[in-house]
């Protein structure tokens, strides 16, 4: 592979996502800083799309009409392939968003690329490109290696850091949004209810998490997670128990079918540790785990243990971190 | 409504994994597979929409190596699917997802499909993205993480809501279309035992592998590795919880050095 490698941003919030950054990142190891292009699609993308000097990239293409506000992941793979093969192309980077998932999805078949999602490592070896990813919920990882003239690789979120800022002027250079098969506007996105989330930092962002779980017996209770977060400047979690209930917000649950993290630490109260919840935070550096349950199997997985009783745990540990932080 | 529901075998939960030989692969010797969790919510959903649309048909659809895939196919006749298809993949290829939904889609353009519903992803390989593919190679839309799913007779549209990591939004589609569930939001019923026994009598069609080398980037897994026992977390003994506290801040402190 000798083209440039594009990264595919996403924005959040109107700005480019840290996700993007990573990708950037990702890039600029493999290819050469002066071999990554960006390109962003949105209702409003070409100011956004100047973050990219940010991160170091020169040159971005910007998709912009009010059209690609929440269209269908086919959509942006139909404007992202053209604008590959434009340049030659050989590899696509993403971050590992549901987007970045989508679009993976969608350039293995109109771009014809070998696909990876999830992916913690990229290496060229002779032969081709290959990653490193994990699987079955973190209890194996595999090695693939991506066969063909194109590839197309979605990052596992956090699994890479962002690369240093820079002051670098990004060139943009407009796609026309044409050549879309009509069929792929009709569907039409009605609403949109942003996630109900604690205070302090969003969890997929924070360096810090402290998760609730089972354990927690009831809503009312939760304040005393919420406490201990705020005493960290940490993100408030739950286990899916929590959510189900109805404790906290969906928007919470971090799992296999919630939010995945991998914060510095990650401090897990009440939580049995079913794979199901270890899925979304395995590959937090550090662990503690706070049960009565001595056989619980979070304590397999957490580098620090107390056995004891939340209730009466939590407090302390709240008002000891508190005097150890000088607040 | 026709109604197609792609299913995966995968080992089951509780599965130890081993390393096969050849170090590339889970070792299957042994290994009991099952519906992946997310395709059994996807089964439950087609079933819901026949039942609350006269003159539905779920036709339940697999990709993979004998026997597994027949057997997570009659698993689903047995919950109540109409017809089943297993299609053959390429040795060597059968783990690449992307080749997984060209032998699907194969199947799927040979049957009548306004719906085809899929799992958000299948709990080994964990990779998420069979139905962007089948849509492509289908040419219709696509919709991912979809939490809940009805549809509008009246307005002839799919309504439904989607997960995405800033929110949730809502959608209206019409057919035909892919949809991949986000999450086991139903209660996925449980196969009666007459049905388990007939559903073993059932025709199961067989789409053979396609003869054609692929023309497109594939992937080949060349390593499976298999993470370091845990050697279980350092238990802080305690009188008080003052005394739990405060050695726990001073391992985060000067062990661990993750104390902000």
């Amino acid at each position: 592979m000798t083209g440039p490698t594009l990264v595919v941003g996403e924005l959040e919030e109107g700005h480019l996502a840290d996700a993007t950054r990573e990708a950037v990142g990702v890039a600029q190891t493999l290819a050469g800083k002066e071999n990554v292009l960006g390109f962003l699609a949105g209702s409003s993308a070409r100011a956004p799309a100047a973050a990219f000097g940010r991160v170091g990239v020169a040159k971005a293409f910007v998709a912009e009409d009010p059209r690609l506000e929440g269209a269908v992941g086919a959509v942006v793979a139909h404007l992202v392939a053209s604008v590959a093969d434009s340049v030659g192309s050989e590899l696509v980077i993403v971050g590992g968003s549901t987007f970045g998932r989508d679009l993976v999805a969608h350039l293995s078949v109109r771009w014809n690329a070998a696909a990876a999602t999830g992916v913690t490592a990229l290496v060229r070896t002779d032969a081709a490109l290959e990653v490193r990813r994990p699987i079955f919920a973190g209890r194996a990882t595999e090695t693939r290696r991506l066969e063909g003239a194109h590839a197309a690789v979605a990052i596992r979120p956090h699994a890479f850091p962002s690369p240093p800022d820079a002051t670098t002027e990004t060139a943009l250079t407009a796609v026309p949004v044409d050549g879309i098969p009509p069929a792929l506007w009709v569907p039409k996105r009605t609403g949109v209810k942003p996630a109900e989330r604690g205070a302090g930092p969003s969890l997929t962002e924070a360096t810090i998490v402290v998760s609730g779980g089972r354990g927690v017996r009831s809503a009312e209770n939760f304040h005393l997670i919420e406490e201990l977060a705020a005493s960290l400047d940490a993100a408030v979690g739950a286990s899916r128990a929590v959510t189900d209930a109805g404790w906290r917000p969906d928007s919470y649950q971090v799992g296999q079918t919630g939010k995945a993290v991998s914060p510095q630490l990650y401090v897990a109260v009440g939580i049995s540790g079913a794979i199901q919840h270890l899925a979304g935070m395995i590959s937090s550096r550090v662990i503690v785990a706070i049960n009565t349950d001595s056989t619980a199997p979070i304590f397999k997985v957490a580098d620090y243990g107390i056995v004891g009783d939340l209730f009466q745990v939590v407090p302390a540990l709240t008002q000891e971190i508190r005097r150890a932080r000088g607040r | 409504m026709e109604i197609v529901v792609c299913v995966k075998p995968v080992p089951d939960a509780e599965t130890r994994l081993r390393v096969a030989t050849d170090g590339t692969t889970l070792d299957p010797e042994g290994v009991k597979f099952v519906l992946a969790g997310y395709d059994e919510s996807a089964v439950e959903q087609a079933l819901l929409l026949k039942e609350a649309t006269p003159g539905s048909k779920v036709h339940v659809i697999a990709a993979g190596p004998s026997p597994r895939t027949e057997e997570v196919l009659r698993a689903s006749l047995a919950l109540g699917c109409d017809l089943a298809t297993w299609v053959e993949t390429p040795p060597g290829l059968a783990s690449d997802p992307i080749s997984a939904a060209r032998a699907l889609a194969r199947a799927i353009r040979a049957v009548p499909h306004d719906l085809v519903l899929c799992g958000k992803n299948a709990g080994d390989d964990e990779a998420g993205v069979v139905a962007g593919a089948l849509a492509e190679l289908l040419s219709v839309p696509d919709f991912s993480a979809v939490l809940d799913l009805r549809w509008d007779a009246a307005a002839t549209r799919l309504r439904f809501q989607r997960w995405t990591e800033t929110g949730t939004e809502t959608w209206e589609a019409p057919l035909p279309c892919v949809v991949a569930l986000q999450r086991a939001w139903n209660d996925p019923r449980i196969a009666k035992l007459p049905a388990i026994l007939k559903s073993r009598k059932l025709p199961i069609a067989k789409v053979p592998i396609d003869p054609a080398p692929p023309v497109a980037g594939t992937s080949r897994p060349v390593k499976f590795e298999l993470p370091p026992a845990r050697t279980g977390a350092k238990i802080l003994e305690f009188k008080t919880p003052e005394e739990a506290a405060q050695k726990l801040v001073k391992v985060l402190k000067e062990e661990a050095k993750v104390f902000p």
